[in-house]
């Protein structure tokens, strides 16, 4: 292959004489050289020329960031416009400066934030069976409910308004502890409607552990409260302390270098930790004693464990789930307890005998029950493990279910008896006292009312059964005003709609 | 060998099986060649495992129970020939003809692998086609319309559990996996007494067992715990009301004292 003398030119470095190309060069193209690719600088372009590395080419130029668009260009307009709050129970009307834009209609975005918790209450069946406890009496536990309600839980203000007449004085922590507890056992002690694992969830958002939160506003006050001169104290001990242990570190690594110059390096030294030694040991010994089987890692210094019988326990790998359920396996955890004999062995039986049968009392009613949702309980079409469960659990929401209805009857029984005496006792009262005019009984009440409330209520009681007009307004109005607690209007309205 | 002797702890291992029985009405030239000329169904009692083999006409059978079933013995009415039947292998059922329903005792013995004893069931022997009304049917349906409305299918679901079973019997059940019940319906639904409407999407076929049914049950019981929990609260909340009153009227009382 001949060299051209342009080659020879640029292989020498000799500038080329621009102006007379020879015959056997290629023509020059007059135009400019590619244009360079964004990314590279111009010098730099003009330096590498074209057969720059691709790579180069690629990469973006360095740009600012971009510029934000505010506003979109025009003005935006603001208007002062009314809105109501959902979230309010008054229909109090603000204004509140709006984008032009937005919706004159739209909810105001606010009024979800608004969540009310959910207030528990309780019976008192339900109070006697699960909620007794000899530092609170049920009233007072009443009272913790409804203060806790009117202020919506805020605790810090509960404990500053919370006043109980002749009750002991109560720390914010027993507060708490008591209305997270009562939470806790209703939560737990209910039938559940959703699956398990919201309801583990709620009764651990009710989760109050009083002593250590005692322990720990303590601990915050005594470190608020150190003077100076203990502060300088405590920091001084700290220096103190990583001296010592670094003096230690250092004299247990000379001690071993020198141990190991005399005893030569496989010696097997013992480190200095012979009294964890010890420990572990006596651990082992306590494990043994048990009769254990509980093999861990954490005591490989026992090669003398007897090893007969290791459960070979497989770790639950996704693997071993598919097998499980693909051979129908389900493995449960073997009881410790029960004594490994023949007479203990389940034998095989066919699932649907382990059918859940509700207690003998209630079965008729908890049957009528189902049936009326078209449940039938001693049968199921497909007798699997879940529905299996799935029938428990429906069949303990019954019990519970039959359990309420047959403590309303209980009480509406007591309710019966307690008018009926009170009617009495009134029928002989009344003629003694003289007649309340029923003109003059409005300012009778007002009066009379904090002073004595009984009379006025008992009378205005007795009146009702005359089934007056009148009188009924009455007894709404003196037993509305009587009642301490706010759930005495609630009463009354059931009262008045049985009777009307 | 003795390491199979041992019993494999904190396991539980279940088979699905369905037992029940299929009927057919018999024409009256059936009826006629056959030595009890009385007889108007023919019908076959079986324990089957749950789910159905694929293009075949009958409930259930996919798999082969006989690695685990040793025999399964029927006790008929004792006014058949021979009431008690044993059948020691696959299929494990029995066909006869007859004119009434009655109950069918089923034991199932087990391989000796097992070391489990014979468990046992009942199953109603259905002739006469299913009906929502509970009161039974006055007069067994003609024969024209028993024969215009098929077969009839009346088959219970269970599954056989095994506890804690013996290292060789584990692996003689794991050696021969189950057919899961198919995932989707494309047959109708087994018509079952606990679930009356099912009446409907029983009709038109042979059914077949799905896993959709245990869905559709779990479902149906959610939804009855929904409804009575609802009903407990509202119990509740009379409950609470009904204190209230009978605590203001009990302090009326003591105070009239």
């Amino acid at each position: 292959m001949a060299a051209s003398a342009a080659d020879v030119r640029s292989a020498l470095s000799i500038p080329e004489p621009s102006s007379t190309p020879g015959p056997s060069q290629p023509k020059k193209t007059a135009a400019p050289p590619t244009r360079k690719p964004e990314g590279i600088s111009r010098e730099l372009y003009s330096l590498i020329g074209p057969s720059a590395p691709s790579l180069a080419a690629q990469l973006a130029k360095p740009r600012l960031k971009q510029k934000p668009n505010l506003g979109g260009g025009g003005k935006v307009k603001w208007e002062c416009r009314a809105f109501k709050n959902p979230g309010r129970q008054d229909s109090l009307e603000l204004k509140h400066w709006v984008k032009a834009t937005t919706e004159p209609d739209a909810e105001y975005p606010f009024a979800k934030y608004n969540v009310q918790p959910t207030a528990y209450t309780y019976s008192q069946d339900e109070y006697t069976r699960f909620l007794e406890d000899k530092e609170w009496t049920k009233e007072e536990t009443d009272y913790l409910f409804s203060v806790v309600r009117d202020y919506d839980a805020r605790w810090y203000i509960v404990h500053d308004r919370y006043e109980y007449p002749g009750g002991v004085p109560r720390q914010l922590e027993d507060l708490k502890d008591r209305y997270y507890s009562v939470c806790r056992k209703l939560v737990r002690n209910r039938p559940w409607a959703g699956d398990e694992a919201s309801k583990a969830a709620l009764i651990s958002s009710f989760q109050f552990d009083k002593e250590r939160e005692l322990t720990r506003k303590k601990y915050i006050v005594s470190l608020e409260n150190r003077t100076p001169e203990q502060i300088a104290e405590e920091e001084a001990l700290y220096i103190e302390i990583k001296r010592l242990e670094q003096n230690e570190r250092r004299f247990k690594k000379e001690r071993d270098e020198l141990l190991r110059t005399i005893a030569g390096i496989d010696s097997g030294l013992p480190d200095v930790v012979e009294d964890e030694m010890v420990m572990n040991l006596t651990i082992d010994t306590k494990k043994k004693k048990r009769g254990s089987m509980a093999m861990d890692i954490d005591s490989p210094s026992t090669p003398a464990m007897p090893s007969s019988a290791p459960i070979p326990k497989r770790p639950q790998t996704a693997k071993n789930t598919a097998f499980d359920v693909a051979n129908c396996i389900v493995r449960t955890e073997p009881p410790s307890t029960v004594p490994i004999t023949k007479a203990a062995h389940q034998p095989a039986h066919l699932r649907s005998y382990k059918l859940p049968v509700p207690k003998a009392a209630t079965s008729q009613k908890i049957g009528q029950a189902l049936t009326e949702l078209g449940i039938n309980h001693t049968r199921l079409v497909m007798p699997t493990r879940q529905n299996i469960a799935h029938l428990e659990a429906l069949l303990d929401a019954a019990a519970a279910l039959v359990e309420t209805k047959r403590v309303v009857d209980k009480v509406d029984y007591d309710i019966k008896l307690a008018k009926t005496r009170l009617g009495m006792r009134e029928g002989q009262g009344a003629e003694g006292e003289a007649p309340a005019a029923p003109a003059e009984s409005m300012e009778v009440d007002e009066s009379n009312d904090i002073g004595e409330p009984v009379g006025e209520d008992g009378r205005a009681q007795s009146v009702v059964s005359t089934r007056s007009a009148r009188s009924r307004k009455h007894t709404r109005r003196s037993m509305s005003i009587s009642s301490v607690d706010t759930s005495g209007t609630a009463a009354t309205r059931t009262k008045r709609q049985k009777r009307s | 060998m003795a390491s199979d002797r041992v019993r494999v702890r904190g396991v539980s291992i279940y088979r699905p099986i369905i037992y029940g029985n299929t009927a057919t009405a018999l024409t009256q030239k059936e009826r006629d060649v056959l030595p009890t000329p009385d007889h108007t169904h023919r019908w076959t009692v079986a324990v089957r495992s749950a789910a159905s083999a694929p293009d075949s006409d009958q409930v259930g059978g996919a798999d082969d129970l006989s690695y685990f079933i040793k025999r399964v013995t029927f006790k008929l009415h004792d006014t058949y020939p021979n009431p008690s039947r044993n059948v020691d292998k696959h299929p494990f059922e029995v066909s006869e003809t007859g004119w009434g329903e009655f109950d069918i005792h089923i034991r199932i013995t087990f391989v000796a692998e097992s070391g489990e004893k014979a468990i046992t069931m009942y199953h109603h022997l259905k002739l006469h086609p299913w009906s929502i009304s509970l009161e039974p049917e006055p007069q067994a349906p003609s024969a024209d319309v028993a024969l215009k409305a098929g077969p009839v299918h009346s088959w219970q679901y269970d599954e056989i559990v095994f506890h804690d079973p013996y290292q060789n019997f584990l692996n003689i059940l794991t050696s021969h996996p189950v057919t899961p019940l198919p995932k989707t319906k494309k047959k109708p639904v087994p018509f079952h007494i606990a679930n009356p409407q099912s009446l409907e999407a029983s009709k038109g076929g042979v059914p077949e067992f799905t896993a959709l049914m245990e869905q559709e049950e779990a479902e149906r019981l959610e939804e009855a715990k929904r409804a009575i929990v609802k009903e407990q609260e509202h119990w509740r909340n009379i409950l609470i009301e009904k204190e209230k009153e009978l605590e203001k009227l009990q302090k009326q009382l003591a105070e009239t004292e």
